[in-house]
């Protein structure tokens, strides 16, 4: 797929799937902002990546989780590359994927559930509102929001990471409702468990191997894996998909 | 392949001369035959439709209806050959999408049936049977109704089906028609004349369709001297020059090239109304590529709404989008493309100064909105779905921008409550235009309108009138005279 001429703006892409959906749109040729909270050279280091294989990227610091900062973000990406058509909403507050050390139901505070929520949700509709004028200004865009196959099949139940990314594909729905008679297209992209990122990578072998046995493709998501239905959802190809889930777990959740 | 056009009762078909009309390109070539008559054969053509056109005086309007009413359920009629014929050839002549032509076929043909054509009848006569006989007026006396023995009919554009409106006309006040279609779409009135002709022999010989290449004066002087009325359409140039060429003892009806555009309330631009609003103003640009006199140029919009006159451009662009994948625009000839490019340059230019301007349009350029903060006079589009979205406080503000087109008016398409409508067609009226429908009916006029306000039937007859000092008179003369 050719995404020359396309600004992408990719949040929390200093490292894992957000590095990987970086990478993957800077090698078709996009303009690629790369968000990052506090990793300057991780996400550097997804820049240079980015402009060895051909696209333009270049790199903006911002909690999207603060209305200013999202605001001096867009703003920032505006100057940079002149619009924006495709966002991802990839960052989310910081989670310890550990089954056997998790947080059971009684053991959560709201404050936990409001953690996850400000992270997936309240940074995915600060962002969203804050682009929408330079897409409405082009009559077209593409928003992308990263979920969880964990929201169809909670194999290990993360009570306030799951309800917070069901929220968001609620919240994705609606959104698509009503833009798409402007010609703009909101979709999500519901990973499983994707092996090596931060948040999985002490998530033991019998874990995975559990997973393993259960999905019919066999292995862990690698980050490379969740960047093309991401790149597909951003693309024409998907000219017609709005207000959709995107599983991509090898075949773990069936929907 | 060749499709012959034309229909020429009374001129043996071996002796016609048959110019080549080329048309769809490499892709998809095909010939049109036209005929090309000396002035000899128009005359003996001329003769022929005026006999029929006699006979068709003593045939009652009711039957005349009838058999139009036949002939256009044929038309509709998807297994019939012409009718197949149509949907396959009328794309490929015009490039109009396939299926805008096929469902604007239907929709246009069905304002033909017998109902229809009865309006046509109530719109213009309050008692239709004077087209039959004379008939009692309220002054006293007695009145008939006579169609000209040969109505001429000069088509212009490439909408398809355009001249039956005319031709249809003509029959209703019993008229012969010989009608000259143009290069653009030669084909539907023929097959229009060949189809009355065998679905009603008796009644076969009362049309003609000719051609000739535009700016052929001397064959248009052939059967300019034979008419005894002409309906032209076209450009007010080549109307203009058409009649200094029409006798003086001639009735001539021009129908030039026209202005419309759309208004939108507030009313209808809420979070659930405006999709539907939106819808139908770009079904209305859509429609024929805004090749109609009733195409709209300009949708003025008023601020106040739940969904601002800006955002409302957002709408249409995107439904402009989604007409292109449904109905894909016909490809454009270089001056068309050219005039789309000047446009959208001027409009570019008049945007580096204004930053409420704004240009949405698809990368191909297959549509445009600009759209405009500063309220705007009406002014004409790029054509071929460029349009225009101008922001205004009121629409009755709208009057005076429409002022230096008055001569040039006709359809206003108009989204808004009741007493906006009757208050805005008082309005609009005075600024002289015609025609006031819903938006997305814009293109698709209803069965007996009044064509750029005029009478559609009314303007084709003379009346004959028995005075009632004859009436008197004549009783004297009676053999029960007293």
């Amino acid at each position: 797929m050719d995404f020359r001429d396309k600004v992408v703006l990719i949040t929390g892409a200093s490292r894992g799937i957000g590095a990987a959906i970086a990478k993957a749109f800077a090698a078709e040729g996009a303009s690629v902002a790369v968000n990052y909270l506090r990793n300057v050279d991780a996400a550097d280091d997804v820049v240079s990546e980015c402009r060895k294989t051909g696209g333009d990227a270049s790199a903006f610091q911002a909690d999207v989780t603060g209305a200013n900062d999202v605001d001096v973000l867009i703003d920032s990406v505006l100057e940079t590359f002149g619009k924006i058509d495709i966002l991802v909403n990839n960052a989310f507050s910081p989670y310890a994927f550990d089954p056997e050390n998790r947080k059971m139901f009684c053991d959560l505070d709201w404050a936990d559930y409001q953690s996850q929520i400000d992270g997936a949700l309240r940074s995915t509709h600060g962002m969203c509102k804050a682009v929408l004028p330079a897409m409405r200004g082009q009559a077209q865009g593409t928003i992308i929001n990263m979920a969880t196959d964990l929201v169809a099949r909670p194999s290990v139940p993360y009570h306030d990471y799951t309800t917070a990314k069901a929220a968001l594909i609620g919240f994705s729905r609606n959104l698509a409702a009503e833009l798409g008679p402007i010609g703009i297209r909101v979709n999500c992209v519901a990973p499983g468990i994707v092996y090596p990122t931060d948040g999985t990578r002490d998530t033991k072998e019998d874990v995975k191997d559990m997973i393993i046995s259960q999905t019919p493709l066999k292995r862990l998501a690698r980050p490379e894996d969740v960047a093309g239905p991401v790149l597909f959802l951003a693309s024409p190809w998907s000219g017609f998909m709005t207000g959709q889930v995107l599983y991509v777990d090898g075949g773990l959740v069936m929907t | 392949m060749i499709e012959r056009a034309g229909y020429l009762p009374g001129v043996a078909a071996n002796d016609i001369a048959w110019q080549t009309l080329r048309f769809g390109g490499n892709e998809n070539p095909i010939e049109i035959a036209v005929p090309e008559l000396s002035d000899h054969q128009m005359q003996s053509m001329a003769a022929t439709v005026r006999t029929a056109s006699r006979k068709l005086k003593a045939r009652p309007t009711q039957q005349i209806v009838e058999s139009i009413d036949r002939t256009v359920a044929r038309l509709l009629d998807r297994s019939e050959p012409i009718r197949q014929k149509a949907e396959d050839l009328l794309p490929r002549v015009t490039g109009y999408d396939a299926e805008m032509v096929r469902l604007g076929l239907t929709g246009y043909l069905k304002t033909f049936r017998k109902p229809e054509l009865q309006k046509f009848l109530a719109e213009d006569f309050a008692n239709p049977m004077m087209l039959d006989d004379f008939q009692p007026m309220p002054k006293g006396g007695l009145a008939r109704a006579f169609g000209p023995d040969i109505l001429a009919h000069i088509w212009a554009g490439n909408v398809p089906g355009l001249p039956i409106w005319s031709l249809v006309s003509g029959l209703l006040v019993k008229a012969g028609n010989i009608g000259k279609v143009p290069s653009a779409e030669p084909l539907f009135a023929g097959w229009f004349a060949q189809l009355l002709a065998k679905t009603e022999p008796e009644i076969a010989d009362c049309l003609a369709v000719v051609w000739w290449q535009g700016g052929d004066t001397a064959r248009e002087a052939a059967l300019l001297r034979e008419a005894d009325v002409v309906l032209a359409y076209g450009g007010n140039d080549a109307l203009a020059a058409i009649r200094g060429r029409v006798p003086i003892t001639t009735r001539y009806l021009p129908y030039g090239h026209k202005v419309s555009f759309g208004m939108v309330s507030k009313s209808a631009l809420n979070s659930r109304k405006v999709t539907a609003t939106a819808h139908q103003a770009a079904y209305d640009v859509v429609r024929y590529d805004q090749q109609g006199c009733y195409s709209p140029h300009v949708f003025f919009v008023q601020r106040g709404g739940k969904i601002s006159p800006k955002e409302f451009c957002q709408y249409v662009a995107h439904e402009l989008a989604a007409f292109e994948k449904k109905y894909p625009r016909r490809s454009l000839s270089v001056s068309e493309a050219g005039a789309i490019a000047a446009w959208r340059h001027q409009e570019e230019i008049k945007s580096f100064g204004e930053g409420g301007r704004q240009i949405l349009s698809d990368a191909t350029g297959a549509w445009s909105v600009v759209y405009s903060e500063d309220s705007e006079d009406l002014a004409p589009s790029g054509l071929n779905r460029t349009i225009k979205i101008v922001a205004v406080d009121e629409l009755a503000d709208v009057a005076p921008r429409i002022a230096p087109y008055r001569k040039f008016l006709q359809t206003v398409g108009i989204s808004a409550p009741p007493d906006e409508l009757y208050a805005l067609g008082a309005l609009l009226g005075q600024e002289g235009i015609t025609r006031i429908s819903a938006l997305g009916h814009m293109t698709a006029p209803e069965a007996g309108w009044h064509h750029d306000g005029r009478f559609n039937l009314l303007d084709l007859i003379t009346i004959t009138e028995i005075e009632g000092s004859a009436e008197k008179a004549a009783d004297a003369f009676a053999r029960y005279a007293d």
